[in-house]
């Protein structure tokens, strides 16, 4: 009798698990070690800063892979060809230049905080070193591709990893150095100036960021994902260094002080990324449809976030919103064959969403807490079953509504292309105006709520609904009003959806995408504003450039549920209170417990 | 002080009782309080106290009995009863922990604003004016408390007794006639306490009549003009702050030594050992 | 008739298979008011698991041999059931425990998430319907009734047979045993309980052992009856089964038990008899669901949630 494969299996997967325990643990031991010797020894950051720059300058200058890989040579030289063009610093390698340079720079410049400079500059180096290293070691078939061939070794990876390492360990050198914080009041013109500056950079970086690895349509090629993502971990250590400085705390202040012009600022940023090189019809697409899921989950947010109230089947109102807008729009699928102006139609489709979303919310009146969850989920589960079956004709069922004709204004039909002055804008550009009007209404929309009477009570609500009754909140009233209003919001996004999309089919509107609305939300801060326009940008852009991993996209974003959980509930934008309480603190995780809340503040037991 | 309430009482709370199960929490309990009054609510540990302000609020619906505030009877609805004009605080604090001091106070403003859901979006000239002077008044009503200092912090992180003053300014920013005060000093340092008695007093002075319940006696009987005691859910006795402290009943059932019979004074008794070891509202639950 | 009453019979089938998976909700949530979103996917995972462990883990001379085969895979469906429910406990519920309440129930959600991506990606061929093989008695007993007759599966009355006595020991257990004690204790007030010298921590994770194993359990059950499975197994069942524990009352094992039999039957009739068959089946449940939360929020056999002031 011959044993069967799933105990070899077994054993090597305990294996795995028990090896990879103890590199766990032994990273942790070493760095808690490394730590404490650190600890007293603040003497060593220059030489650590110095030695770390050395060694990621030497990085960039090493192989990283051996061969060219599958899909032809890995980009930006990183195989030994590189000594045959030693000048062509690019892509990631010159990141790693760039990094290693500016810590051997920075830290003789004095008075700036270069324990946090380099922490972030090294994590940030680390990602790029990891990102390019395991890429390789993927796509080029195992340790291979970093190890021995043509008799050189490939170490670029590893040495840049070492001196990432070094790098970060500078911080632990010696205490770190408070925050610094600039003096916000400074004059209108330099303020104003300090904006524009900022927001322009930020849209050529954004711009850059999109188009990186992409082909000369804007869209994605085998590396795509490893270009973008080293360019993505190294503006976040910018990003990091720049907040450690307290520039991004200075800036933010600033535009808090000038609201209206960073608003404008910021809008038409985004109104000219069509004139910059992320100006493609690919690229608008993908914007659109980020435009509308972040608009759908600012609508979730004042449900979520402010009022505290999940809801698990929210994309049944996007869903409605849609079906709405494709039913009036004259399509020939349709069930009602009448072509009503787009913009009536949008308000018809809101209004409707909105009915079904009190509809939605009435059993808050009576059901508590978790309990609304499953409500929410069974709403959303019976949406699915009813357009699935085409009720009432209304929404084509498995044939879906084909033909929604283009919304077409003056003439001027939205999907097509058109120059101005001299430029070709990609077609869809049109569209990626609406739809940041559309943002931008919703944004408004949310924030004057938040900042209301009726936003207070929600929080409140949130926050503690007995005491929010005891201040005379009629809490049914203002629950039901939430999911109205993130309702509404959310069928005008459908109606968007439908003329952009041109085919409206219910496998757009199942729990998946109710869960990315709320990973959304999460992700970029419940409760803020801008939060949830990041959190969809992110879940939208990077399935686009991770296409290779797109098997496991829901893997990776039940992860990131957890794990955002876990260390940052308050999302990558904390709410304003949030951010004012850590301007003291060192950022970073901030501890579970000081998210509470709790049902007693201080445990009073009496 | 002011007389007790035999002319044109504020709150008059009709033979109230509540049933949890089989638990008789309160029993036939009746209360008047005056115009301008501040009345003393005293029991030992589960004698109901906190049950009788929860069906004075209306987050209780009693099982039988009424209670009235100037002749009209309060709905079972905690929302009503506080637009009716009866405010109070908490024995747990509750305040809205992530809120800032002065947005828990304009929560308290909630039902004083009329701005409805288009208003709120559109922030109108009127929405404006209408935030402004929320603001103005809560800001005012922090000041009272002496919290004006701390308003732009976030309730958790006050210290414990601004915690207690921040609920107070919260409940006044409702425009009470009534305040109920649930354990207003408990946890607080002597310094502290007395601050909270020239508060409480200030409030009256401002014309809203006040309950409070507390177990330091001392700080009843300083503060009050009219002292009611519940035992086990009935009302033993009640009076002028001598009348009550001298009654040999509440000596007995309350101040006293604990004796053999009444479950009560063990409570009693195991509280003054120490607080933070006795298990909450157990007792009374079987 | 015979049609009516096919349709109970199956619906009570189906009943206990959801009154099984209802359980783990119901005890977690009683102890922890957390909606352990991810239990109806740990169900379908041991369903794998107990398929694993049939094609890798006995050799094949013995997979003909239900005697051998299906404790085998009722150890290695419990296993990989418990297991997962401890590593959810410890890694993601237990870090958030005084966390805000949305905090959890989105650790579940992605728990959730995970798990089903897992499978669909790692398990061999899960990308779509596996069929379980029969590795139990293939016999059916067929009644006489007026107009026709009533069939029921064999494994179709172990799963009304175990689920019942699996509730009534759980029953017995919390009521009788120490640890039952403690539970309770633990789910009335955790830190009463930690100072009377019960470890909550200890409690809870034992709440979530049982809940898994019984989820292992009903797995097993499940494959062999079904003899087919998909990653969509958990989330449909998981949700049947949170809504008979809400029906029936949170934390009321009596009550999990009822509203699994309940939603079991009302699915099969409501397909049979309600308008839109078997395509609004689930659209029935659901309304079933609201309408029992709006009139009596605390399910059937639930105790009213007291108003903390
Ligand atoms: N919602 C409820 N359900 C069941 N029993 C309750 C409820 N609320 C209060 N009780 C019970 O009613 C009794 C009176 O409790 P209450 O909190 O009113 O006492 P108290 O006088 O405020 O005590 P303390 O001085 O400890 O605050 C207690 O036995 C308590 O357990
Ligand atoms: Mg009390």
């Amino acid at each position: 009798m011959n044993i069967p494969p799933g105990w070899s299996w077994l054993g090597q997967f305990l294996l795995y698990v028990a090896a990879g325990l103890l590199v766990i643990w032994l990273l942790v031991t070493g760095y808690r070690a490394l730590a404490r010797f650190l600890g007293g020894r603040p003497g060593l950051v220059r030489p650590l800063a110095i030695a770390g720059g050395v060694l990621a300058v030497v990085g960039a200058l090493l192989p990283w892979v051996t061969f060219p890989l599958n899909d032809g040579p890995y980009p930006d030289l990183a195989t030994l060809q590189f000594f045959d063009a030693p000048f062509a610093v690019t892509g990631f390698r010159l990141f790693t230049l760039i990094t290693g340079v500016a810590a051997i720079a920075l830290s003789f410049v004095p008075r700036i905080p270069v324990r946090r400079v380099l922490r972030a500059l090294g994590l940030g180096l680390a990602g790029v070193a990891l990102v390019n290293t395991i890429f390789p070691l993927i796509d080029g078939g195992g340790f291979g591709a970093i190890t021995a061939a043509d008799g050189a070794f490939a170490f670029g990876g590893i040495v840049t990893l070492v001196a990432s390492l070094v790098l970060f360990f500078v911080s632990k050198a010696g205490d770190l150095e408070p925050l610094p914080r600039w003096n916000t009041k400074v004059p209108r013109l330099v303020a104003y100036a300090a904006l524009l500056v900022s927001f322009l950079v930020l849209l050529f970086a954004v711009a850059r960021l999109l188009n990186s690895g992409s082909d000369s349509g804007g869209g994605s090629t085998t590396y795509s994902g490893p270009i973008f993502l080293s360019l993505l971990v190294f503006f976040a250590g910018l990003f990091g260094a720049l907040h450690a400085i307290g520039f991004a705390g200075w800036l933010s202040a600033v535009s808090d002080d000038h609201k209206l012009f960073s608003v404008l600022v910021l809008l038409l940023a985004a109104l000219a990324l069509p004139f910059t090189e992320a100006g493609t019809d690919y690229w608008m697409t993908i914007a659109a449809n980020i435009g509308v899921y972040a608009a759908t989950a600012i609508g979730l947010n004042i449900v979520v976030g402010l009022a505290g109230l999940l809801d698990l089947g929210y994309v049944a109102f996007l869903g409605i919103g849609a079906f709405v807008a494709a039913n009036l729009s004259g399509a020939a699928a349709a069930e009602f064959h009448i072509h009503l102006p787009f913009v009536v139609a949008a308000l018809v489709s809101a209004t409707v969403a909105g009915v079904f979303g009190a509809i939605v919310g009435s059993p808050t009146l009576r059901v508590r807490g978790d309990y609304l969850a499953i409500v929410t989920l069974a709403f959303g589960e019976i949406f699915k079953k009813a357009a699935q079956n085409n009720i009432g004709g209304l929404t084509g069922g498995a044939n879906a509504i084909p033909g929604v004709p283009p919304i077409s204004w003056f003439g001027a039909s939205f999907d097509e292309s058109f120059t101005i002055g001299g430029v070709q804008l990609p077609s869809g550009v049109l569209y990626y105006v609406l739809i940041i009007v559309l943002v931008s209404v919703v944004m408004l929309v949310f924030a004057n709520l938040k900042n209301s009477r009726i936003g207070r009570a929600w929080i409140a609500i949130r926050e503690d609904e007995d005491a929010a009754r005891a201040m005379g909140i009629k809490t049914g009233q203002a629950k039901i009003l939430a999911f109205l209003i993130g309702a509404t919001l959310a069928g005008l996004a459908g109606s968007v959806f439908a003329h952009k999309t041109s085919t409206v089919a219910y496998d757009s509107f199942q729990f998946p995408e109710s869960v990315t609305l709320l990973a959304a939300v999460i992700l970029g801060g419940m409760g803020t504003i801008p939060g949830a326009v990041i959190g969809a940008s992110l879940l939208l852009i990077l399935p686009e450039k991770l296409r290779d991993f797109s098997d496991y996209r829901l893997l990776l974003f039940g992860l990131a549920l957890v794990l955002i959980m876990r260390f940052r509930p308050q999302g990558i934008v904390p709410d304003r209170h949030r951010r004012a309480e850590l301007a003291g603190e060192a950022e970073g995780g901030v501890p579970i417990e000081e998210l509470n809340v709790p049902d007693s503040p201080q445990g009073a037991t009496r | 002080m002011s007389a007790p309430a035999t002319k044109a009482p504020v709150l008059v709370a009709n033979e109230v009782s509540m049933v949890f199960g089989g638990l008789t929490a309160l029993s036939n309990v009746s209360l008047q309080l005056g115009e301008g009054q501040i009345l003393g609510l005293i029991g030992p540990n589960g004698a109901g106290k906190t049950t009788f302000f929860n069906c004075l609020t209306g987050l209780y619906t009693p099982t039988t009995g009424s209670v009235q505030l100037r002749g009209r009877v309060l709905p079972h609805d905690p929302a009503s009863v506080t637009v009716a004009g009866v405010a109070r605080t908490f024995q747990n604090i509750r305040l809205f922990p992530s809120m800032t001091s002065l947005e828990n106070v304009l929560v308290g403003r909630h039902a004083r604003m009329s701005q409805g859901p288009l208003a709120s979006l559109f922030h109108g000239p009127a929405y404006r004016r209408g935030e402004a002077d929320a603001r103005t008044r809560a800001l005012e009503l922090l000041e009272f408390v002496g919290l004006a200092k701390v308003h732009d912090e976030l309730a958790r992180n006050l210290p414990y007794g601004d915690q207690r003053r921040l609920e107070i300014a919260r409940a006044l920013a409702t425009d009470p006639s009534v305040l109920l005060l649930d354990e207003p000093t408990a946890g607080m340092n002597p310094q502290e306490t007395e601050a909270t008695r020239q508060l409480i007093f200030a409030i009256r002075e401002t014309g809203v009549a006040v309950v409070v319940i507390e177990h330091d006696t001392k700080f009843i009987f300083s503060l009050c003009d009219h002292v009611s005691v519940l035992v086990q859910g009935q009302l033993l006795v009640e009076g002028a702050p001598e009348v009550v402290r001298d009654d040999p009943r509440v000596i007995e059932a309350y101040l006293g030594k604990p004796p053999d019979e009444v479950e009560a004074e063990v409570r009693q008794y195991t509280e003054e050992a120490g607080p933070d070891t006795q298990v909450k509202d157990t007792g009374g639950n079987q | 008739m015979a049609t009516l009453l096919q349709q109970l019979t199956s619906g009570l089938v189906l009943g206990a298979l959801i009154a099984l998976i209802a359980l783990g909700y119901t005890m977690v949530y009683g102890i922890i008011q957390l909606i352990n979103f991810a239990h109806g996917e740990v169900f379908m995972v041991s369903v794998f698991g107990a398929l694993a462990t049939y094609k890798w883990f006995i050799p094949q001379s013995w997979q003909g041999t239900w005697q051998i085969a299906l404790p085998c895979m009722l150890v290695g469906a419990v296993l990989v059931a418990v297991v997962l429910a401890v590593l959810m406990e410890r890694f993601a519920y237990r870090p958030l425990r005084n966390a805000p309440r949305l905090a959890p129930l989105i650790t579940a959600l992605g728990v959730s998430v995970m798990l089903k991506e897992f499978v669909r990606n790692f398990f061999p061929g899960a990308t779509a319907a596996v069929s379980v093989p029969r590795a139990f008695v293939d016999k059916a007993i067929t009644f006489a009734v007026p107009g026709g007759t009533v069939v029921i599966q064999s494994t179709g009355i172990l799963l009304v047979v175990v689920s019942i006595i699996g509730a009534v020991l759980l029953q017995t257990y919390i009521t009788r045993s120490r640890m039952g004690r403690a539970m309770r204790a633990t789910a009335q007030d955790p830190d009463t309980a930690r100072l009377m010298g019960v470890d909550p921590n200890r409690t809870i994770v034992l709440t979530f052992v049982i809940g898994g194993a019984l989820a292992g359990l009903a797995a097993v059950l499940y494959g062999i009856h079904i003899n087919t499975v998909d990653t969509e197994a958990g989330f449909l069942n998981g949700i049947f089964a949170f809504t008979a524990a809400v029906l029936g009352g949170v934390g009321s094992i009596k009550g999990a038990v009822i509203g699994g039999f309940t939603i079991g039957v009302i699915k099969t009739m409501a397909g049979q008899y309600f308008p839109g068959g078997t395509e609004y089946d689930l659209v029935w449940i659901f309304v079933l669901l609201i309408v029992v939360l709006v009139f009596r929020p605390q399910g059937l056999f639930g105790e009213p949630e007291r108003v903390r002031a």
